[in-house]
């Protein structure tokens, strides 16, 4: 499975579209918008914009490697070429998911930096490695998420399903707009979106205070009902195939 | 007998009786019975849409038949496909973008415990100056082979292969099947689905043939060749009646469109004496055949029924 695992990896980082949409895109918005002045909630604009960052690059990474790529190797064949191999269905699997989560680790790097470097943001270590534990946790849903994209759509339809879900949920859940400056109506939708959930332990980690409960636990529930489906839709696939 | 790895004799390959029904009305794999035997090398032809692929799958365990029992080395397919016994070379597989023919090919080594040198790979399959290329940079000949060299990282006793060579040119066509010889000498069985007659009689020491989900025949290329003999009759007649004609020496098959006739026959020198002594009056008489691919032809219309009247 390590071979698998450094094979996939290495050819997501050939991949010029993700690595702008990791890194790229997340850097250009924060070298624009960090130095804005301001705080909100004891955090500084710098601060609070280097933990969205931070959250968005994650979820787009997460997302990547189980679902556009997955949509189009199951549609080209690849997958079926893996089938007849020794590899399982569930290393194989297990290798996805730790893809997905291993490749968010450069836009991470890049963006703590960013905050350090241009943003002026000072934390203590403690609190770098608590944002970094939840970020790297708390993205599992959006793989999950991501496989389900992978196993629903086909190739080209899975890029756009991912950008739709990836943007709405960025929206919606707070990460690009304040959640506090959201219509009522929108603050409702937030409060059950993963993206929301994630993003505000980003911030509770960032400014040091108690994680919340509330939050893990709307992951945790997003995360059993993605897996059940993903598992659903992919036995559903190999055995009516 | 050849001894498999579990040290039982048995077929490499017994399928015993297998349906497989996709839509209530039809029949991918109809009632199909054959074995195969280690060392074998076997080829799986017919038309498009004649159950090669379905029957391929079925033994890589991709699909699993509706009915009907399916034994690879004496286990299951999936079981043999685990312990990387069999491999196989699917038809339209793709590769992963962003991977480089080398990376390809050591994964694939890594997977399996025997296995192959990669110098001994990329000379198989003819891929020696591709291997620092990036998957999408291939053409699809090249991607073929590539292919072909996966499926032969792991030092598997039974090879499948789904039309291997369709998009190969002449020359990568020839280097492929003297690969195949090689891997055939080693002691490996291998099972291969083509439409190109040639190189089923020219590359197996068996062939089966399918149509509409069924073997039509089974034997020895020699065997399988003696269907050559068969020489299509193309005439015209007044009001011919196929009939008639269905009933003169050696007639396999008889088509009518019209005034103009098509027989087919197993030996025209009988055929044509009884044709002119029929009496209609025939005219312009073209004799054709000869070769596979009207043996194929003569074996699957044989199989879709005899007689076909009406406009074509």
């Amino acid at each position: 499975m390590a071979a698998f695992l450094r094979f996939e990896i290495v050819r997501g980082l050939r991949n010029v579209r993700f690595v702008v949409f990791i890194a790229g895109f997340p850097v250009l918005l924060y070298l624009i918008y960090a130095k804005q002045t301001g705080t909100s909630q004891g955090l500084t604009v710098a601060a609070i914009l280097m933990v969205s960052m931070a959250v968005w690059s994650g979820m787009g990474s997460a997302m990547f490697a189980t679902g556009p790529q997955l949509a189009k190797e199951r549609q080209n064949g690849w997958m079926r070429q893996l089938r007849v191999s020794p590899i399982s269905a569930p290393r194989w699997f297990t290798a996805k998911l730790a893809q997905g989560l291993l490749l968010i680790i450069p836009g991470f790097v890049l963006l703590i930096l960013l905050g350090f470097g241009y943003g002026h943001v000072h934390l203590a270590a403690g609190r770098v490695a608590t944002l970094a534990a939840v970020i790297l946790l708390g993205v599992i849903p959006f793989c999950a998420l991501g496989l389900v994209i992978g196993l629903m759509f086909d190739g080209q339809t899975a890029q756009v399903a991912q950008m739709l879900t990836l943007l709405v949920l960025a929206f919606l859940g707070g990460i690009f707009i304040p959640y506090s400056n959201l219509p009522h109506v929108m603050q409702e939708i937030a409060n059950v979106l993963p993206s929301y959930h994630l993003v505000q332990l980003g911030w509770n980690a960032v400014a040091g205070r108690a994680l919340g409960v509330r939050h893990v636990l709307a992951l945790a529930a997003w995360t059993v009902a993605l897996g059940l489906i993903a598992v659903w839709r992919w036995r559903q696939e190999s055995t009516t195939a | 007998m050849i001894t498999n790895s579990k040290g039982a004799t048995g077929p490499a390959v017994a399928f015993r009786d297998v349906v497989k029904v996709y839509h209530p009305d039809i029949k991918a794999l109809d009632h199909v019975t054959f074995d195969i035997q280690p060392g074998e090398t076997v080829a799986l032809l017919g038309p498009n849409g004649a159950g090669k692929s379905t029957a391929i799958d079925t033994m890589l365990g991709l699909r699993a038949p509706t009915s009907g029992e399916v034994r690879i080395l004496g286990g299951s397919p999936a079981a043999a496909v685990a312990a990387g016994q069999i491999s196989g070379m699917l038809q339209n597989g793709g590769l992963p973008e962003g991977a480089k023919v080398s990376e390809l090919i050591g994964l694939f080594r890594q997977l399996y415990r025997d296995r192959r040198s990669t110098t001994e790979l990329l000379t198989l399959a003819g891929i020696a100056d591709l291997a620092d290329r990036r998957v999408e940079k291939l053409s699809g000949g090249q991607t073929q082979r590539v292919r072909f060299a996966l499926a032969l990282a792991g030092n598997a006793e039974l090879l499948f292969l789904d039309e291997p060579t369709a998009a190969l040119d002449v020359e990568a066509r020839r280097h492929f099947w003297q690969s195949v010889d090689t891997i055939a000498r080693q002691g490996a069985t291998v099972l291969f689905a083509t439409h190109y007659l040639e190189e089923a009689d020219a590359n197996a020491t068996r062939i089966i043939v399918v149509n509409h989900g069924r073997v039509i025949a089974d034997g020895t290329p020699a065997q399988i060749k003696a269907f050559t003999a068969i020489r299509t009759l193309r005439f015209g007649a007044q009001a011919p009646d196929p009939s008639e004609l269905l009933k003169l020496p050696g007639v396999t098959d008889v088509v009518v469109n019209g005034d103009a006739v098509t027989v087919r026959t197993s030996d025209a020198d009988d055929t044509l004496p009884a044709l002119y002594a029929l009496g209609p009056q025939i005219k312009s008489m073209e004799v054709g055949g000869g070769g596979l691919e009207e043996a194929l032809i003569a074996l699957t219309t044989a199989d879709n029924g005899p007689v076909t009247e009406g406009v074509a």
